[in-house]
């Protein structure tokens, strides 16, 4: 029994370490590498307007649109890595905000409900619960083939609970023979016992795939 | 820049490049008149729409890395051998292609846009196919290049 908690506590560490890694890299790119681009464009829309040669001006203008895009991917990169919104504004809105940005990537549209009101959660488990939810629409985009999915918020005073219907062709994980995509939905579930949690998954071959994370709020 | 899909002669070169080179899908993606943004504008042989609400991440998958490079890309076994993860590749997800080959389409010597055919099975397209897919690249870079800020 000890050697499992103290299995736990270690896991625990290593996934708090990275994410702490994570965040500062993420960080990093925004507020640093981004914010410098952003001055190198105000200066190139500067140079710009007080340039009068045709030729040079569309030359800047292309440069600046070349900044712009890699402005919108370091935004993008850093969002990726470390939704800032998590912290500052809680789950649900990291997570709509999340969605917005995995339709555009995916094509695949993600309707999210929540009922009841938003409680507060230690950061440390609201990353949790939040890359499981990441895990299980990126393992949606992989391997569902679908277009829609149902996202599911249900607050209550004890317990969060979150489910995750794609309408998919579903999946008999006994038959599932991808390495990979086991380990991931092991890590989805070990991830929610970290915390305390839970992560439930059932496939039907055909119907689609439901997963159902529940997080403790006392 | 929406209605890219309405232009009958745009239309006709993709569907015609399709069925002459037998293969599934073939895709245009150009860069959005207003701001950096690239999207799949039309498309044959989808299997659904979720083409029309990707955006292209500039630099990642098959169409942002050409628009970054300005150079043609094959892909023969997806995901062999694939540089970056297969969530970088999501037009090859969402429409299950194998294998791809792509060309930029330049406007005023700037890569802003992408042609892309694909099959949803191993492929290796010959270079009388690349051709093929390059003059019908530079088609649409003379219909298209009035669209094109």
């Amino acid at each position: 029994m000890d050697l499992l908690k103290t299995k736990q506590q270690i896991s625990s560490y290593i996934i708090d370490s990275q994410e702490e890694e994570i965040k500062r890299i993420s960080l990093e790119l925004h507020e640093g590498v981004g914010q410098n681009l952003y001055s190198i464009l105000t200066g190139l829309q500067f140079v710009e307007s007080s340039t009068a040669e045709p030729h040079m001006k569309n030359y800047l203008r292309e440069m600046s649109l070349l900044i712009k895009k890699t402005i919108q991917e370091i935004r993008l990169l850093s969002v990726e890595l470390h939704p800032p919104a998590l912290t500052t504004l809680g789950l649900l809105p990291a997570m709509k905000s999340y969605i917005n940005c995995y339709t555009s990537t995916f094509g695949i549209i993600v309707e999210i409900e929540s009922e009841g009101p938003e409680r507060l959660i230690p950061e440390k488990n609201s990353i949790a619960v939040f890359r499981v939810c990441q895990e299980a629409l990126v393992n949606i985009a992989k391997y569902a083939d679908t277009s829609h999915v149902k996202m599911n918020f249900i607050w209550t005073e004890n317990e969060l609970t979150i489910t995750i219907h794609d309408f998919g062709k579903g999946f008999q994980p006994e038959e599932q023979n991808d390495s990979m995509r086991l380990s991931g939905l092991a890590a989805m579930k070990e991830r929610m016992l970290l915390i305390g949690g839970q992560c439930r998954i059932s496939s039907k071959l055909g119907e689609g795939t439901s997963i159902e994370i529940s997080l403790p709020l006392k | 820049m929406s209605e890219i899909k309405e232009l009958q002669a745009v239309r006709k070169v993709c569907d015609q490049l399709k069925e002459t080179l037998a293969c599934d899908f073939v895709g245009l993606a150009i860069q959005n008149q207003a701001g950096p943004d690239v999207r799949w504008h039309y498309a044959s042989g989808n299997l659904n729409d979720k083409y029309k609400r990707i955006t292209v991440r500039f630099g990642k998958g098959v169409a942002g890395k050409i628009i970054s490079s300005g150079t043609p890309m094959m892909i023969t076994h997806f995901p062999q051998g694939i540089v970056g993860k297969v969530t970088d590749y999501p037009i090859m997800l969402a429409e299950k292609l194998v294998s791809t080959y792509a060309v930029p389409l330049f406007f005023n010597a700037v890569p802003k846009g992408v042609l892309l055919v694909g099959k949803r099975e191993k492929y290796i397209f010959s270079a009388q196919e690349q051709e093929k897919v390059f003059k019908s690249s530079l088609e649409l870079e003379q219909m298209l290049k009035e669209h094109i800020l």
